[in-house]
C-alpha cells in the first residue's frame, strides 16, 4: 500500500510502483478534474502541484511522491492563488472547450505563488508547456495579470458575481 | 643485372618466411584458460546457468545481438561504419542460422580470438578484443547460457561492405598490428575489490570499447585507457580519474548511484549508449561487484582527451533561473529559448534540477557543459526510453517535432543557458546525426 496525501487528505491506494500519478487519481481515487491529454508529459493538461510546484503526472510514477503534498484542481481553490486565478477566468471567461483548462489554471496559480507579478514574458516562459487547442492564450494571459493585479482587465463577463 | 635478380631471389623466400613468422607470432593464441576473480553475483560456486546469465549480462551480449524490437540475441543489429555496415550476429542456439553447432572450443575461440566457426575472421566490432581476457570458464559459462535460451531461426544478414574491407582474412593483419590474445592477469599488489573491478571494467563490460579513443587503425589506444571517444556520433565522456575533466571528482556514492541507476545527482543520467549499457546490464550487477568496478575506476590514470569538457556548476542561466522562470538573459525571444519553454521546461526545470524524475536533472551534466552538444542532440532526437529498477524512465523523441535548426537552436541554447558556452550545434550537424 502506498499513502499520498492528496488535497490535505491521506489515500490509501494499492497501486504498483510504476503507475504514474495521473492514473492513481482519475481510476483508483475518482479525482477526474485532473485531464489526461497527450501521456508524454508535452501538453500540460494533466498538470497538478507536487509541494506547490507544478508536475505532469502522466509522467510522474506514485513511487517518486513519497510524503510530499499532491494537490488537484479539485482544491486549488482554497490557495489565495488558486482562489484568484479561478475567479479571474471565471471573470474573463477564459475558457472554451475546458479541456486543458484544468493545467492552465494549475500552471497559471503556481506561477503566481511563485511570482506574484509576473510580466508577458515570465508569463510566455511559466506557460509555455500548457498547451490550449482553442487558442485561448490571450486571455489567459490577461486573467493571470488580472489574477496577480485584482484589477478588472479587458471584458468582464462576470462583475461583482453577477453576469451584467 | 643477372646478379641482382638472384639476391631478389634468395632475400624474397628470406623476407616471406620472415613475414609468415611474425604473422603467426603476433596472431598467437594465448593457451592459458585464464583464472577470472570470483564475482559476487556469480561465484563459482553458484549454480553454472544462473551464473552464464549474470556473466552474459555483465558482458551486456543483448545490447549488439538484438534489434530494437526484434527478438533476444537473435543478432541483426546494424553497425554503421565509415566503411560500410556489419550485423550482429544470431547468438540462440538454432543449429542452422545460430551458434547452435559451436562446441565449446569453438566458442571460446569466437569469444576470445574473433575467429569464427568456419574458421574466418570477426571483426572487431565484436568486442573479442576485450573478451580475450575472459577466463575459458566463464566463456563457458555464458554458452551454457545462450544454450538454453530458445532456438531462433533468424539468418544472419550479409555485411554491406566493400572492398578491400569485406577481406575477413585482411583482419589476420590488423590482429597482427593491433591485438593480442591474453588473459586477464590479477595484480597481486591489489586489492580483490580492484582486481575484482578491472575483470569486470575490462574483460566483461568492455567499457573501454567506448570510452577509450581510437587509434587511426580503429584500435584502443591502450596509452589513453577511458579517456574518452566519440562513437556514432554519441560522446563515450573521459571517465578517467581526472578531476576536472573525468570522473575523479565524483564521490563513490555518485559513481555507484549511475552505474546501478543511469542517474547520479548533480552529475548526470545515462541515456543513447550509456543507457542502453544501464538498461541491458549495469543495473543488474550486485551492488558489491559495482562498487569494485567503481574501485578499479579510481585507479584509471588521469587524462585531459580529446575536446575536455568543463562543468561549470554555476553557469549564468542556471544561477539566475528559479524552478519556474528563466530569470533575465538577454536570449530571451531566441528560437531555442522558446522551444525549451513549450516542450523541456515542464520537466526539466529552468534551473535544472528535474522536476518530474531527479533523472531529468540538466545542472551539472557534462552534456549540458560540452559546446559540441553532441549528446544533447542525440537525446532531443532519440529521446530515453528505460527501465530501470522497475521504474521507467521515459523523455519523447523529438525527431519527428522539430526539424534541424530548431533541433539546433534548442541545442545551444541547452548548451547556453546550463553550460554557461556557447554551443556550436549547426543544422547540418543535426541531419548528420538523424541518419547515424
Amino acid at each position: 500500500m502506498t499513502v499520498l496525501r492528496i488535497n490535505g487528505e491521506d489515500h490509501d491506494v494499492d497501486v504498483p510502483p510504476d503507475m504514474p500519478l495521473l492514473w492513481v487519481l482519475r481510476d483508483v481515487i475518482g479525482l477526474t478534474g485532473t485531464k489526461f491529454g497527450c501521456g508524454i508529459a508535452q501538453c500540460g493538461a494533466c498538470t497538478v502541484h507536487l509541494a506547490g510546484k507544478p508536475v505532469r503526472s502522466c509522467q510522474l510514477p506514485v513511487s517518486v511522491i513519497g510524503g510530499n503534498e499532491i494537490t488537484t484542481i479539485e482544491a486549488i481553490g482554497g490557495t489565495p492563488e488558486g482562489k484568484r486565478v479561478q475567479d479571474a477566468w471565471l471573470a474573463l471567461d477564459v475558457v472554451q472547450c475546458g479541456y486543458c483548462q484544468s493545467g492552465q489554471i494549475m500552471s497559471a496559480a503556481a506561477l503566481l505563488a511563485q511570482t506574484p507579478q509576473p510580466t508577458d514574458a515570465d508569463i510566455d516562459a511559466a506557460m509555455s508547456g500548457n498547451i490550449c487547442r482553442c487558442g485561448t492564450y490571450v486571455r489567459i494571459r490577461e486573467g493571470i495579470h488580472q489574477a496577480a493585479s485584482g484589477r478588472p482587465l479587458g471584458l468582464q463577463v462576470i462583475v461583482d458575481g453577477e453576469r451584467p | 643485372m643477372k646478379k641482382r635478380w638472384k639476391r631478389v631471389l634468395i632475400a624474397l623466400p628470406v623476407v616471406l618466411v620472415i613475414g609468415a613468422g611474425a604473422y603467426a607470432w603476433l596472431n598467437r593464441t594465448d593457451p592459458a584458460d585464464g583464472k577470472a576473480p570470483s564475482l559476487t553475483g556469480a561465484p563459482p560456486s553458484s549454480d553454472p546457468i544462473a551464473r552464464g546469465e549474470y556473466l552474459t549480462r555483465a558482458a551486456d551480449c543483448i545490447a549488439c545481438h538484438v534489434t530494437p524490437g526484434g527478438k533476444p540475441f537473435a543478432g541483426g543489429l546494424a553497425f554503421k561504419l565509415p566503411f560500410g555496415t556489419i550485423y550482429s550476429s544470431n547468438i540462440t542456439p538454432d543449429p542452422d542460422t545460430g551458434i547452435g553447432r559451436y562446441t565449446d572450443e569453438e566458442f571460446v575461440r569466437a569469444v576470445r580470438e574473433g575467429i569464427r566457426r568456419d574458421g574466418k575472421h570477426l571483426y572487431p566490432a565484436f568486442p573479442y578484443t576485450s573478451y580475450t581476457e575472459l577466463s575459458r570458464a566463464d566463456v563457458l559459462a555464458i554458452k551454457a547460457y545462450l544454450f538454453t535460451l530458445p532456438k531462433v531461426r533468424q539468418p544472419n544478414r550479409e555485411n554491406d561492405i566493400g572492398f578491400p574491407f569485406n577481406q575477413r582474412w585482411a583482419m589476420g593483419f590488423w590482429n597482427a598490428a593491433f591485438f593480442r590474445s591474453h588473459r586477464f592477469e590479477p595484480d597481486a599488489n591489489r586489492s580483490e575489490a580492484w582486481n575484482r573491478g578491472a575483470y569486470l571494467a575490462g574483460a566483461l563490460a568492455h567499457c573501454g570499447e567506448c570510452h577509450t579513443p581510437r587509434n587511426i587503425g580503429f584500435a584502443m589506444s591502450k596509452g589513453s585507457l577511458l579517456a574518452g571517444e566519440t562513437v556514432n556520433g554519441w560522446r563515450a565522456w573521459n571517465i578517467t580519474s581526472d578531476a576536472t575533466h573525468g570522473i575523479g571528482a565524483w564521490p563513490d556514492a555518485a559513481l555507484e548511484q549511475y552505474l546501478s541507476t543511469g542517474h547520479a545527482d548533480g552529475r548526470g543520467s545515462a541515456g543513447g549508449p550509456m543507457g542502453e549499457a544501464v538498461d541491458h546490464s549495469l543495473q543488474y550487477l550486485d551492488s558489491s561487484d559495482v562498487s569494485a568496478l567503481v574501485t578499479w575506476l579510481r585507479t584509471v590514470p588521469a587524462k585531459e582527451g580529446k575536446d575536455p569538457v568543463v562543468v561549470d556548476a554555476g553557469a549564468r542561466g542556471l544561477s539566475a533561473s528559479n524552478e519556474l522562470l528563466p530569470g533575465a538573459d538577454p536570449s530571451a525571444g531566441d528560437m531555442g529559448r522558446q522551444l525549451f519553454a513549450g516542450a523541456c521546461a515542464s520537466c526539466h526545470q529552468w534551473n535544472g534540477p528535474g522536476r518530474q524524475t531527479p533523472q531529468a536533472g540538466l545542472a551539472g551534466t557534462r552534456a549540458v557543459n560540452d559546446p559540441s552538444g553532441a549528446n544533447v542532440v542525440g537525446i532531443i532526437l532519440q529521446g530515453v526510453s528505460m527501465r530501470v529498477r522497475d521504474q521507467d524512465v521515459y523523455m519523447p523523441a523529438f525527431a519527428q517535432t522539430f526539424n534541424d535548426a530548431e533541433v539546433a537552436a534548442l541545442a545551444n541554447y541547452v548548451v547556453h543557458h546550463f553550460g554557461g558556452k556557447a554551443g556550436t550545434v549547426t543544422p547540418a550537424e543535426v541531419a548528420k546525426r538523424r541518419a547515424q
